[in-house]
């Protein structure tokens, strides 16, 4: 059995394709035909489930956004470029590119400040040191839904975070998750709590990559530990700054499930409605898909825009050893 | 490379398969007729409640099997409509906002026949038809009152107009106890506000909605600017936490509960609540009306929330029959008045001689109010074309929130109307 499934797939490295090559008189073509089936049949599946659930909404939602379709108020028209110009004079639409701006900017830099800050402390051997690495990990792991629920109880009016103030004498704490003015605050805490081990793994993985002569070498040089790190540590550590920042990036960019469990885009209107909330809100609830099509197209716009900068940028400063 | 496409073949046949056996088709043959329907929980709506409640329908009615669906948070109408736009729509629905859905023809439009057993036959009718079993009266809200908590701040009944409710507010204020619970989303919140619109929009006007869908009247008129800026002029004063806002349904219920307040505007479901030994507060509570400036009583009132069925429901006959018989079964009846604190809209239906004291207190408020012919609309709960436009109720929630936390009066309800339009 396992001799029959091998006979497809080559164990020599050397011929790493097919073990037996089309003859040599055959056109090129044909030659090359077993090699295109041979990959084909690795890569038809993977490229089959990212057409129908990837490319293929994405090409249905663009020419939605093109449309009125509103499934409870037929018939869908073809509309031009309408929903794009009403969008940009739409209030709940720039509010909600501003929310999710300011969002996105503090998950970005948050968990990577704090998250370099615990990657350099935990950067030792020890039991302790690997318990603490897991410790910093276990949000990452945990459903946002779950992180969602627990934070909510802790910042509600009654939660733990309000009755540990008035304990130490704060008669009027304020109301993290329903004061407008803290809100968006409070969530951009919770989303860098849960993002933040996956910062320190990263970095972790980073530093365990500088070799240990370039500091020894340093070190003799007479440069001290924060010279150290920025001749050495930090400019090494570019290749794992720059997966957190995208990575963070384009998870600030489309937050949905923590605002819909913790504040429902509140309190009040708009004031933590990020984007894909407010595409989930436009086309499910007010039933206007056209129109949150739209939201949808200029929101994946913003972060293949957002992203691919804030790559290049990053990657120009890596440096090879 | 056959093995390979044999595989590949192989689990997308599996996968068909899977699919076909999640839609089984039982239209045909003589085997059970297999129905979706969704249900949503709350504290007093419990999974073993709905299943109790399924299965005395099925026990009749052996040929008819029934899967259950369950909202994953209580807003089962954004659930339906998801469930919809992926092909899933259920075949029944219970306390779905037929807006939208039946302008769209996804549900079945109910026969005067089958309606014949209701009080209110053409209540949330949509341009003349019945989508939605008018199966319950819900009044939205009785204020329910800690009777502990009003006699701590030397109160000795509940308040006649709505100058006295501020002085007793006031005074409770006083005493550090804060007035009025209240929670945020739609049915957290929206009671306080809806018991506001309600003396001072509805009851001048009854037909305030529907001249709104005409564009005869607007949110930035003065009255109901007048009555926004009663729920902020509550907030300003201290009288609501906005910290409060935070809270979801359930944890709101548990604070009033908790004796976190004194005051608690509430559908008069909340009654179960208080009835239930399980839930049942140490301290006493009371209920009243909501006043109004002068103390004419205005009682806002909801008939509706009942059993909905799919028009393209695969097996529509049998989707019809349980809806009916889940609706008007004696069982299920006295079941959602004690475990939900319903007023069962079925004609020579009378609730079950045990009922709970709160249930009771509420029924009579309920009773008195129709005698005095003074029941209006529940601002923000209507259906129909008593109703507000789709996709707007959740900005007028957000409205309230925003009142709440201090936006402008004025500015608020411009925005609504901005939003209605949008919708239209």
């Amino acid at each position: 059995m396992g001799q029959g499934l091998l006979t497809g797939v080559s164990t020599d490295l050397a011929t790493p394709v097919t073990t037996r090559p089309p003859p040599r008189h055959l056109p090129a073509r044909r030659r090359h035909w077993p090699r295109v089936r041979h990959f084909a049949g690795f890569a038809g599946p993977g490229v089959l489930v990212y057409v129908c659930f990837v490319l293929a909404p994405i090409l249905v939602s663009g020419w939605y956004s093109l449309t009125n379709y509103n499934p409870f108020n037929p018939p869908t028209r073809f509309t031009g470029l309408r929903n794009y110009r009403l969008l940009f004079t739409d209030a709940e639409f720039l509010t909600s590119l501003r929310v999710t701006t300011i969002l996105t900017m503090i998950v970005v830099i948050v968990p990577n400040v704090l998250g370099l800050g615990i990657a350099l402390l935990l950067d030792r051997r020890g039991w302790l040191y690997n318990a603490l690495r897991s410790v910093f990990f276990i949000p990452v792991v945990l459903s946002s839904v779950v992180v969602s629920v627990i934070w909510t109880r802790l910042l509600d009016n009654d939660g733990l975070v309000n009755q540990s103030l008035r304990a130490v004498g704060v008669d009027n704490p304020p109301g993290w998750l329903s004061d407008p003015a803290y809100a968006l605050y409070s969530v951009g805490a919770i989303l860098s709590w849960q993002m933040l081990g996956l910062c320190v793994v990263v970095y972790l993985a980073g530093l365990q990559g500088v070799p240990a002569e370039l500091h020894e070498a340093a070190e003799i040089d007479g440069a001290g530990p924060v010279r150290r790190f920025r001749a050495i540590t930090w400019p090494l550590l570019a290749p794992a700054l720059t997966i957190n920042t995208v990575v963070l990036l384009i998870s600030g960019f489309k937050v949905f499930d923590h605002i819909q469990v913790i504040t429902h885009g509140g309190p009040g209107t708009g004031t933590t409605a990020t984007l894909a909330y407010t595409v989930l809100q436009t086309g499910f609830v007010a039933n206007r898909r056209g129109y949150a099509s739209a939201t949808a197209v200029v929101m994946l716009v913003i972060v293949a825009t957002v992203s691919g900068i804030v790559l290049k940028v990053l990657q120009r400063r890596e440096v090879e050893l | 490379m056959k093995r390979i496409l044999a595989l590949g073949t192989a689990a997308l046949a599996a996968a068909a398969g899977l699919t076909a056996c999640s839609t089984k088709d039982t239209s045909q043959g003589s085997g059970p007729k297999e129905i979706t329907f969704l249900t949503f929980e709350t504290p007093n709506l419990t999974p073993q409640y709905w299943d109790a409640a399924i299965k005395r329908v099925t026990d009749k009615y052996p040929d008819i099997k029934v899967r259950k669906l369950v909202s994953p948070d209580q807003d089962r109408t954004t659930y339906a409509k998801q469930l919809l736009t992926s092909g899933q729509f259920p075949d029944v629905m219970i306390a779905v906002s037929p807006a939208g859905f039946a302008e769209a023809g996804n549900l079945y439009a109910w026969s005067q026949d089958e309606l014949s057993q209701f009080q209110f036959p053409t209540n949330g009718a949509i341009k003349g038809k019945v989508y939605q079993l008018p199966a319950n009266t819900q009044t939205i809200p009785i204020v329910y009152y800690n009777k502990s908590l009003f006699s701590r701040a030397g109160l000795s009944g509940p308040p006649k107009t709505y100058p006295e409710m501020l002085e007793d507010a006031a005074r409770l204020k006083a005493k550090g106890i804060t007035p009025f619970v209240v929670g945020g989303g739609h049915d957290a919140l929206g009671p306080t506000f809806a018991g506001i619109l309600a003396t001072d929009v509805y009851a001048r006007n009854p037909n305030w909605m529907r001249e709104r869908r005409e564009g005869k009247v607007k949110f930035s008129d003065p009255d109901f600017t007048r009555a926004a800026g009663k729920l902020a002029d509550l907030a300003g004063k201290g009288y609501i936490d906005k910290r409060d806002l935070s809270r979801d349904y359930a944890a709101t219920q548990q604070a009033f509960l908790d004796g976190k307040g004194a005051m608690y505007a509430m559908g008069n479901w909340f009654a179960a609540a208080l009835d239930s030994p399980q839930t049942k507060p140490k301290f006493e509570v009371g209920q009243f009306d909501w006043p109004s400036d002068d103390g004419t009583l205005a009682v806002p009132a909801f008939t509706g929330g009942g059993l909905l069925v799919s028009a393209t429901a695969k097996n529509l006959d049998a989707a019809r029959k349980f809806a009916l018989a889940f609706q008007l079964d004696k069982a299920n009846l006295d079941n959602s008045t004690t475990s939900d604190g319903l007023f069962p809209a079925v004609k020579g239906y009378t609730p079950p001689a045990g009922t709970g004291a709160a249930y009771k207190a509420g029924y009579e408020l309920f009773h008195q109010a129709v005698g005095a012919n003074a029941v209006v609309p529940a601002f923000g709960f209507e259906a129909g074309d008593d109703g507000m436009l789709p996709g707007v109720v959740e900005k007028w929630v957000s409205a309230a929130a925003d009142l709440i936390t201090g936006k402008p009066v004025d500015q608020v309800c411009r925005s609504l109307d901005t939003e209605w339009d949008k919708a239209s």
